[in-house]
């Protein structure tokens, strides 16, 4: 018996593939979660109905592979667009006069900086010319992940650059992406570790895609969206990302 | 081939499975989304012992305290965040690489000021990315380093000065010296195994030149001593292969404890501060040749006090000749050390200050209550009001609702304060009831306004009480032919669990008291050693006396009546004694022969008197002031003749404390130096508590009986509260094997107090509330990843009352659930109106949780229960639903009826912009729908002051919510307010009726003659469905 468990153990430590760099990690993880049909994905639409005690607030998601992005929130019969961005111009609307305010000319350099990242920074890493690092491996949740560092391109935070690093911990099986982390920049929350965490994969148009993901601080509290549809390369009115300020 | 690994891993999974279902559970494992929650408080905050800011960068500050880990603050220490909780929590020495301050942070474990109370470190950790995250690099067995030194130029080059072991011979001392980043270490200056370096300093221009102040120094339970032959104060100029002592002008014989350090603005000068052994040679001296020449300038009392508590000089990095040594208050000098003034007013016990070097007038100070910052160069200090990093002693609680924590902390008075409150647990939540170093606190079991309290070594033991503001002095004295009392700092005292007036306090006896300590009576003989030789405190302290009764030995240290009879007291001493009486004092046995493996005289810290049965208890005994750092948890069931130890090598360190379950005998959980240790299996294996919970020290843990909340006293983070312990007793081995299992909830309470939140401002410490909403909770044997998971709320008929969004995590997952049902649905307008949203709560009943997870569907009974404290009857609450209910159709009935309007108003909007002449239909439509819609909702403004005049939407959701959220009847104005509103909805309806009746015929007519339809209007139904707000 002893000799049989062995015998397995040995079985999977062959299966198991070790001292990966963060190239080969990455790479896996984008072909397990749908390889080359990533790169038919053009645009992701993603849709949910946020229950905030009982309330149900429908909530649209659109990202874009040229980084236009909005979020839309509908409540009674007010659109407000969080997260716009249009190529040009970051902007939200103002939830007090309803009207479209800019971002700070910081947030959007920064927000041009990461331009490309679609579908993710994972998928966009190497033309963007980020550097990637393996840093062993970590338990998220009960799943022991390979976690992987990636040097962004500096942010600039109260007209200082700084150091723009995400951390990806991606399953050591199933090599889906369980969870991101990075440090907020600024504002009272600086140096504190945002997360987010993904779950509910479903596979849309030959592409994996995390239905349900947390986001949050680490060791705080976090708030879930659960998408009840996620679309790839949806109709979209492309009106909607424009800034319609003065 | 697929087949065959099907067959295989299916295989597998089943061996696996029945391991898994035999093998001990390993709780930090699972423990999923539980977590324990921290309450401070941070008002009188705790020891700080080491601060280092950012060379550069002024907003960036790290601080080292005694018991509460390392924290930074990246707003110029306005807040501060703990980034070192997974470790050792008794910090020494906090160090940034000067050549990468931005990421590279070096922390030494064990603190420095060693005063009877300091824990122990376990080595040196680095940090590369700015304190997220730590490898530990060696020097495991340094027990307290001092100081690291980084050289600027080259960052592997770093000296650690190593203080070493305080209670035992260590030959781990010394200044070590690594030159690869920390992989290898070597010991470059050595002095014997009872000296260690206290200080160790860099020449600013220079990294091969160092300064090493060395220390012969020991602590024991019951003595201390400062100074010998062997301390001195050591130079190197060539990075330490050569060391030269520089005592030219120094004092000659025995030497204590050197402080000493160099002006970063000019490397020659320096000052030390020495601890000589004459009173007159004792103070600060200065070097202006790099400390080849010395000058003694002061030996104010400022200065020379308690060198072993107080040793650290800091020089303002522009001036020389403005220094600042730390001590019981703090001085400052700005004449080069010739006079001394002390620092702005603030917590007495000063141990480290730190300047800003791009601004002098800005600088930290560290003391016994923790960080205080100073604009003004020191003469004004402001209190950092958010490190809870208080150091509790004990912990005790009270019945009330919500409960009260009681405690006493390190130079930090007594106190209780609620474990929650409106808004948070906030500084004016704590109640101030014992003054100088505080312990042990009790409540009165029955009179909940008497508190008893007490200060070090018993010098007071006090009942007060809180209402009259009474304060009575209660603690035994020495009777008539009694030997002097003796009694532990941590003085020995409690209550009984059978006789609410009775105290009990234990000095070398055991006294009772039945008249809530009036009058004492000992009920023991000396139940210590005695021994004569651990009594002479007099002579404590070394080359500076120090007989403050922190040292006082051969005393009574725990008491613990048996819950079940109260004839049976277990008795633990200090020195080591379990004395146990079952005639409630008439006779005594002493147990501790009977117990195997225990080194003889090791502290008996905690005896727990089981519920289970008078003749089960627990004894933890810790002996690390002889430097012994293991674990000894021992049970016995036969009243203590026979023991058995319970602890095993998963705990790798001293534990204080220890609390059984009172419902699951196999549920325990023990208090050790570095964190919070749990047991499932009485015993067998141990698994760390990590989830939340910093490796801290826990010191005591109370067990509360109505809540099953654990509440411990940390000695460094305050009190952490595990509430609700009991979903640990469901934590068994067979659940690992189920898809998923639901842990058994009672009925939830559904609170019907409102508040206006808290007061505090927004840098003060608040402390986490506990749940007053359902936490649903289930396991799952592994995380869910990949297909949909859902969780849903439903009546027992069947109806869907709440979605919520399930856990998918490894282990324990907790779901909230805030009573809510569904929100109306309500009409659209111009601007938001929150209120008519509001979400009803749902009635007392049961109710079935489903969880659907891919095919699987796993449901769970569960009840609410509307709350007992409330005053409404259920009457009452029947009025205010049925209205509540009657409110939330108007509020739909009204967005249907806005929701016609709009219809028609698009459809005539339409035919106007096709046929824009005057008189038409549409435009009669038009301006008759948009009035009535003008007096249903808002349709001007904005969401802030530029709103339009409320209309019946508004209204209606004022009076919706108002009554909604109130759970008594509505008030008989507010009944007539909704029949108002109802009458003038009638109104409206009217008035649609009346323009239906006159232009509708007519308007679809025009519709046709554009060649429009007319517009479809859903049914009331099917308006409903559509799910959007």
């Amino acid at each position: 018996m002893n000799k049989l468990i062995i015998t397995l153990a040995m079985m999977v430590t062959s299966f198991g593939i070790f001292g990966q760099s963060a190239d080969e990690i990455i790479h896996q993880s984008i072909e397990a979660t749908g390889g080359a049909n990533w790169d038919k994905v053009n645009s992701l639409k993603y849709s949910a109905n946020l229950e905030q005690g009982g309330m149900k607030i429908p909530l649209e998601v659109v990202a874009m592979r040229d980084g236009r992005t909005y979020t839309k929130i509908n409540i009674q019969g007010m659109e407000i667009i969080q997260g716009a961005f249009d190529g040009e111009v970051l902007w939200s609307t103002n939830f007090m006069t309803q009207k479209p305010e800019k971002a700070t000319a910081e947030d959007m350099e920064n927000t041009k900086r990461s331009l490309g990242d679609f579908p993710s920074a994972l998928h966009n890493y190497k033309k963007a010319g980020y550097k990637v690092s393996s840093e062993g491996e970590e338990t998220v949740d009960g799943v022991v992940c390979y976690k992987i560092k990636m040097e962004k391109k500096p942010v600039l935070v109260d007209g200082v650059e700084v150091p723009n690093i995400e951390y990806y911990f991606i399953d050591k099986d199933t090599k889906a992406l369980i969870m991101m982390e990075s440090e907020i920049t600024s504002g009272e929350m600086k140096g504190v570790i945002a997360q987010s965490k993904f779950s509910d994969y479903q596979e849309v148009n030959g592409v994996y895609i995390a239905f349900s993901q947390s986001m949050g601080v680490k060791d705080g509290d976090s708030q879930n969206i659960t998408f009840d549809k996620v679309e790839v390369n949806p109709q979209i009115d492309e009106n909607t990302f424009t800034y319609k300020g003065e | 081939m697929k087949k065959i690994l099907i067959t295989w891993s299916a295989f597998a999974c089943s061996i696996f499975s029945i391991a898994q279902e035999n093998a001990p559970m390993n709780v930090a494992d699972y423990l999923g989304d539980l977590k324990v929650r921290h309450i401070g408080p941070a008002l009188m905050s705790g020891r700080a012992t080491d601060i280092e800011g950012h060379p550069k960068n002024s907003q960036v500050i790290y601080l080292g305290t005694a018991g509460g880990g390392v924290w930074k603050s990246n707003d110029a220490g306005v807040s501060f965040m703990p980034v070192f909780d997974d470790y050792c929590q008794s910090i020494g020495a906090v160090a940034l690489d000067p050549s990468d301050p931005d990421n590279t942070v070096w922390v030494g474990t064990g603190e420095v000021w060693t005063r009877n109370s300091v824990s122990i470190g376990d080595g040196i950790y680095r940090s590369k990315d700015g304190g997220k995250s730590w490898t530990k690099l060696g020097l495991e067995k340094s027990e307290r380093i001092s100081a690291i030194r980084i050289d600027p130029k080259n960052p592997n080059v770093v000296y650690a000065g190593v203080l070493g072991g305080l209670w035992s011979n260590s030959a781990d001392r010394g200044v070590y010296k690594t030159s690869d980043g920390g992989k290898t270490w070597e010991k470059i200056l050595y002095v014997n195994e009872t000296t260690g370096c206290s200080e160790l300093v860099m020449d600013p221009n220079d990294p091969n030149v160092l300064y090493a102040a060395f220390w012969e120094f020991r602590r024991t339970a019951y003595s201390f001593n400062s100074g010998g032959v062997n301390s001195a104060l050591y130079k190197t100029t060539d990075g330490g292969k050569t060391w030269n002592k520089i005592h030219n002008g120094l004092p000659a014989g025995k030497m204590g404890r050197i402080a000493v350090a160099v002006a970063p603005s000019d490397s020659k000068i320096l000052y030390a501060v020495i601890e000589a052994e004459k009173d007159e040679a004792k103070g600060l001296y200065r070097s202006d040749d790099g400390g080849a020449n010395w000058k003694f300038l002061n030996g104010d009392f400022g200065l020379v006090v308690r060198p072993f508590y107080f040793s650290r000089i800091t020089i303002d990095p522009k001036n020389p000749d403005v220094v600042v040594k730390a001590g019981l208050f703090g001085s400052i000098s700005r004449d080069g050390g010739k006079t001394f003034k002390g620092l702005g007013s603030m917590h007495a016990d000063i141990h480290d200050i730190w300047f800003d070097p791009n601004d002098s007038q800005r600088m930290f100070v560290c003391n016994d209550g923790g960080l205080y910052r100073s604009m003004n160069g020191g003469n004004t200090m402001v209190h950092v009001e958010n490190l809870p990093i208080s150091q509790f002693y004990h912990v005790s609680v009270d019945n009330q609702e919500p409960y009260n924590v009681y405690g006493g902390l390190q130079d930090n008075n007594s106190w209780f304060g609620p474990s929650q409150s409106p808004g948070g647990v906030e500084a004016r939540d704590w109640n101030l009831v014992g003054q100088g170093d505080g312990f042990r606190v009790y409540p009165h079991p029955t009179k909940p306004q008497i508190v008893y309290s007490e200060m070090q070594g018993a010098d007071a033991i006090w009942r007060f009480d809180t209402k009259e503001q009474q304060l009575k002095t209660i603690k035994p004295y020495p009777g008539k032919g009694d030997p002097k009392l003796r009694f532990n700092w941590n003085a020995a005292f409690t209550t009984s669990k059978h006789h609410p007036d009775r105290l009990y306090a234990g000095s070398q006896f055991l006294h009772l008291s039945d008249d809530m300590g009036n009058t004492w009576t000992k009920i023991s003989p000396d139940l210590t050693t005695n021994d004569k030789t651990k009594q002479n405190q007099e002579a404590s302290g070394g080359l500076s006396a120090d007989n403050s009764g922190a040292e006082n030995h051969c005393t009574i240290f725990t008491i613990a009546e048996s819950p079940i009879s109260d004839k049976v007291i277990w008795v633990g001493t200090d020195d080591g004694q379990v004395q146990l009486t079952t005639d409630a004092g008439k006779t005594w046995t002493n147990l501790t022969k009977n117990i195997p493996g225990l080194p003889l005289n090791t502290w008996c810290y905690h005896i727990e008197a089981s519920v289970f049965g008078e003749s089960i208890a627990y004894a933890v005994f810790e002996g690390h002031t002889t430097g012994d750092f293991k674990p000894y948890i021992y049970k016995t069931t036969d009243f203590g003749k026979t023991w058995k130890s319970i602890v095993t090598n998963d705990i790798p360190v001293f534990v204080r404390s220890l609390q059984e379950d009172y419902k699951n005998q196999d549920l325990l959980f023990a208090g050790s130096e570095m964190g919070l240790y749990v047991t499932l299996n009485g015993g067998t294996t141990w698994s760390k508590f990590t989830s939340n919970m910093p490796s801290v020290a826990v010191h005591y843990m109370e067990m509360h009986p109505r809540t099953s909340d654990l509440v411990m006293a940390t000695h460094g983070r305050g009190i952490i509260i595990l509430d609700n312990a009991s979903i640990l007793r469901e934590l068994k081995p067979e659940i690992t094997s189920k898809t998923l299992h639901f842990f058994e909830t009672k009925p939830f309470v559904m609170s019907e107090k409102s508040s206006f939140g808290g007061t505090s401002t927004e840098h003060q410490f608040v402390g986490s509330n506990p749940p007053d909403y359902a936490q649903i909770r289930y396991f799952l044997p592994k995380r869910h990843t990949f297909g949909k998971m859902t969780m849903e709320v439903l009546d027992m008929s069947g109806n869907v009352v709440a979605k919520l969004d399930p856990g998918k995590q490894k282990g324990i997952n907790t779901v909230d659930w805030y009573f809510n049902s569904k929100a109306p649905k309500s009409a659209k307008g111009k601007t938001l109106d929150g209120a008519s949203l509001f979400t009803p709560r749902v009635k007392a009943g049961k109710y079935k949780v489903r969880v659907t997870k891919g095919s699987d569907v796993f449901e769970q009974e569960i009840e609410t229960v509307y709350d007992p404290k409330s005053p409404f009857t259920l009457e009452e609450r029947a009025i205010q639903q049925k209205v509540t209910k009657e409110n939330f159709d108007f509020v739909q009935e009204l967005a249907y009826f806005v929701y016609q309007l709009d219809t028609w108003i698009a459809s005539a909007e339409e035919a106007k912009k096709k046929d824009p002449k005057k008189g038409t239909s549409a435009e009669k439509m038009l301006t008759g729908l948009q009035g009535i819609k003008d007096k249903c909702v808002v349709t001007k403004g904005d969401n802030y002051v530029g709103q339009g005049e409320d209309q019946l939407r508004e209204k209606l959701g004022d009076i919706y919510s108002n009554i909604g959220s109130y759970y008594g009847a509505p008030s008989t104005s507010q009944l007539e307010n909704v029949q108002s509103l109802r009458d003038l909805f009638n109104l409206q309806k009217t008035a649609f009726e009346k323009l239906n009746s006159t232009e509708l015929k007519k308007f679809q007519a025009e519709l046709t003659k554009l060649g429009l339809k007319s517009p479809e209007v859903k049914s009331f139904e099917d308006f409903l469905k559509d799910d959007q707000l």
